[in-house]
């Protein structure tokens, strides 16, 4: 079937200030050309919270964490407080290319149910490296999954593509642990990576597929080390950041090109980033002051979670996904459901007056899990979710000595200033939002089997 | 047949099955309870007398009642025992303090039981995994090949590898066989009482304290438990809710992740 043809390029972390401001400077000319030819650039949120796994599983399945379960990169076992890390295995609702392929393993969910019955012939896609998608599972087309991939064995659908990757030194994720070690070698490997994606992007683009979507991830990676390089010219490092964004905008030209000169210059063609990124000025350990409000106990024995002790009464995971220590929910819990109110209400103050040395405040958002999350995991949503003022990055780390603490890292995720390229002829009206966006991939394939 | 007997023939009939297909092949003996009692029941498989090597992975870092009961096991009960062990990596000083516990776990396990694979050309091994054992292992299956030659069902595949000693895939080939898969933590329990399998002194409680899983000391804590015989501790599992593996560092994954995570500020 020679129908209808979508193209998805995903930036990990690239936010909507930063590429206006790159735009307007020249460094990105292709990107240019592209929205001078009928595209507009928009500001758009990421999920709640902003994390990489939750925001691109929000994209992939066009629902809100209370119907695909994925809230972070960990959670929390309450039976006896162990760290479990979600995997694909965990998503819950299908994504728009199991949609699409007409398989969806048995998941539903409600963009599922609205589209499936609209579609008669599977449609095939290509998905390179997009983060939690790993393990790589059957579908209609090739899966090669993103962070946090560990065994490129189990990160490729169909298997038998593995050993094609391997053969061209394909990168399945850079060692972030380099970037504290070995600054100058870490850029290095996010420049190689960079060219490996491509790579691979290239190699698949000449299969058939209906739709594409090809993710870059060293992006995240070099904000979270490199951030504050990204306009201050006297930095050490501008000159490589700002390559790497030529470098980028280089591949979004090729493939853009590539895609309009395939199709005859017909296709649908969108670039968008999970999430934005901004200076980190202090890291802000939640528990710790939680821990220093008397809401959070924790004893000597066990690591990190398995701390906590009698008289807990709230505990924080990354970013600030604040939870009650429900006394039917954990062993060790305390909080009755009659008294859930009444510490929300506490926290809630407690979070509205945390402050600055300045006096300035630290978060910008509290909200209650009925007011953000719909469906059927909503029991696994925080009870409380922060954003924070731009600068303040949250963590949920368990044991810090301080509340406000020096960060190793250059740059933080944020929520309100993720990135979306689309047709000029796409409006939202409002602000986008990244779940909206399954949907509209889909509205642009519907029509064509009736 | 009452419930241990099924799970009994169930068990002796893969190791014979194995057995019968593969002549390559080899018992990994952990010297933990599963291993234990998984070489148990090859011994009466084959009518006391086990027709395979034993593999041991030696860290260097087991409990010294582990390497005492390994000796005295293997002395009485006439194994063929292969200690397998990465002395280079053990002369250069490898631990769980030196680099990372993954780092640790990948060279003195993983390389050690490739090294005795490739070394002794083996096509197949027995291992004693529990499907009950961890989240992980639920689609876990009894005969499970470990390379991509073999036409693999990728459906059936587990949505985790389980396996500590997992290697790529494409440097090694061999079949890893679960005969225990069916039983759970307390069956293995009962049935260590009725068939009366010698057992290391680590799992019964000493000032109040005992090993509900061992395996190298720097990275195995002990339960609170006064549980201090057989009886005692089936009497315990029946209450328990905490996971078997609580006490131990997490698995290879989960470690793999975990840090991955923690280098990019998550955790």
């Amino acid at each position: 079937m020679e129908g209808k043809k979508v193209l998805v390029v995903g930036i990990d972390g690239v936010p909507y200030t930063l590429v206006g401001e790159y735009v307007e400077r020249g460094y990105m000319p292709h990107l240019k050309a592209i929205l001078e030819e009928g595209y507009k650039l928009h500001q758009m949120d990421a999920s709640l919270p902003d994390i990489s796994s939750v925001s691109w599983t929000t994209f992939l399945t066009g629902v809100n964490p209370a119907e695909h379960s994925i809230y972070g990169f960990i959670h929390l076992d309450r039976r006896d407080y162990s760290l479990r890390f979600p995997n694909s295995g965990n998503v819950m609702a299908p994504t728009f290319f199991q949609i699409l392929g007409l398989d969806t393993a048995g998941k539903s969910s409600s963009l599922a149910n609205k589209y499936l019955p609209r579609f008669k012939e599977p449609r095939t896609s290509i998905v390179v490296n997009v983060p939690h998608t790993y393990p790589a599972y059957p579908m209609n087309g090739v899966l090669v999954s993103g962070f946090v991939a560990l065994d490129l064995a189990r990160a490729v659908y169909p298997p038998v593509l593995a050993s094609t990757l391997k053969r061209m030194g394909y990168v399945i994720d850079v060692d972030p642990s380099k970037g504290h070690r070995d600054r100058a070698g870490f850029l290095e490997d996010l420049f190689h990576a960079l060219d490996k994606r491509r790579e691979a992007f290239d190699l698949f683009f000449k299969g058939k597929w209906d739709l594409f979507v090809a993710c870059i991830t060293e992006t995240d990676r070099l904000h979270h080390f490199f951030f504050d390089a990204a306009l201050d010219e006297a930095h050490p490092y501008h000159g490589a950041f700002v390559d790497f964004y030529k470098k980028l905008d280089d591949l979004v030209g090729h493939f853009y090109d590539m895609f309009l000169e395939r199709h005859g210059g017909q296709g649908f063609f969108m670039i968008l980033s999970d999430h934005g990124f901004a200076t980190l000025r202090k890291e802000v350990n939640i528990n710790r002051f939680l821990e220093e409000a008397g809401f959070l106990k924790l004893k000597e024995e066990g690591e990190r979670y398995e701390r906590i002790a009698l008289g807990t009464k709230a505990f924080a995971l990354d970013p600030c996904r604040v939870y009650l220590h429900y006394k039917d929910q954990y062993p060790l819990g305390e909080v009755g459901e009659g008294e859930a109110e009444s510490h929300l209400e506490e926290l809630t103050d407690l979070f509205r007056n945390l402050r600055n040395d300045d006096g300035s405040p630290i978060i910008r958002a509290i909200y209650r899990k009925e007011e953000i999350y719909q469906g059927p995991f909503l029991d696994d949503a925080p009870d409380l979710l922060c954003l924070p003022v731009d600068g303040y990055d949250l963590k949920g780390r368990i044991g810090a000595g301080t509340v406000f603490a020096d960060s190793v890292f250059a740059g933080m995720h944020n929520q309100h200033d993720a990135m979306l390229i689309l047709p000029e002829e796409k409006d939202f009206g409002d602000k986008p939002q990244i779940g909206d966006l399954a949907g509209l991939l889909l509205d642009h394939f519907c029509g064509e089997d009736l | 047949m009452d419930h241990l007997d099924q799970l009994e023939s169930k068990s002796i009939y893969i190791i014979r099955e194995a057995y019968y297909r593969f002549k390559d092949i080899a018992m990994l003996w952990s010297v933990g309870k599963d291993s234990t009692t998984l070489l148990w029941l090859c011994r009466k498989a084959f009518f006391g007398k086990v027709p395979f090597p034993i593999i041991h992975i030696d860290t260097g870092y087991k409990f010294p009642e582990m390497y005492e009961f390994r000796d005295r096991l293997a002395r009485e009960w006439g194994l063929n025992l292969i200690v397998g062990r990465n002395e280079e990596k053990i002369k250069e000083g490898m631990g769980p303090f030196k680099g990372s516990k993954l780092e640790c776990c990948t060279e003195l396990k993983t390389n050690a039981l490739k090294q005795v694979i490739a070394k002794y050309g083996l096509k197949a091994i027995l291992l004693g995994i529990r499907r009950d054992e961890h989240g992980i292992r639920a689609k876990e299956r009894y005969f499970s090949p470990r390379d991509t030659q073999f036409k693999w069902n990728y459906e059936d595949q587990p949505a985790e590898i389980w396996d500590q000693y997992k290697s790529k895939v494409e440097e090694e080939e061999h079949f890893r066989i679960h005969p225990l898969l069916h039983f759970t933590e307390l069956d293995v329990w009962e049935y260590v009482k009725r068939e009366n399998i010698p057992i290391v002194e680590l799992y019964f409680a000493k000032d109040g304290k005992r090993f509900r899983s061992i395996g190298c000391v720097p990275c195995c804590s002990p339960i609170e438990s006064n549980a201090s015989s057989v009886d005692e501790i089936i009497e315990e599992l029946k209450i328990s809710k905490t996971p078997e593996r609580a006490g131990r560092a997490q698995d290879k994954e989960d470690t793999y992740t975990m840090q991955k995570l923690r280098a990019l500020g998550y955790m």
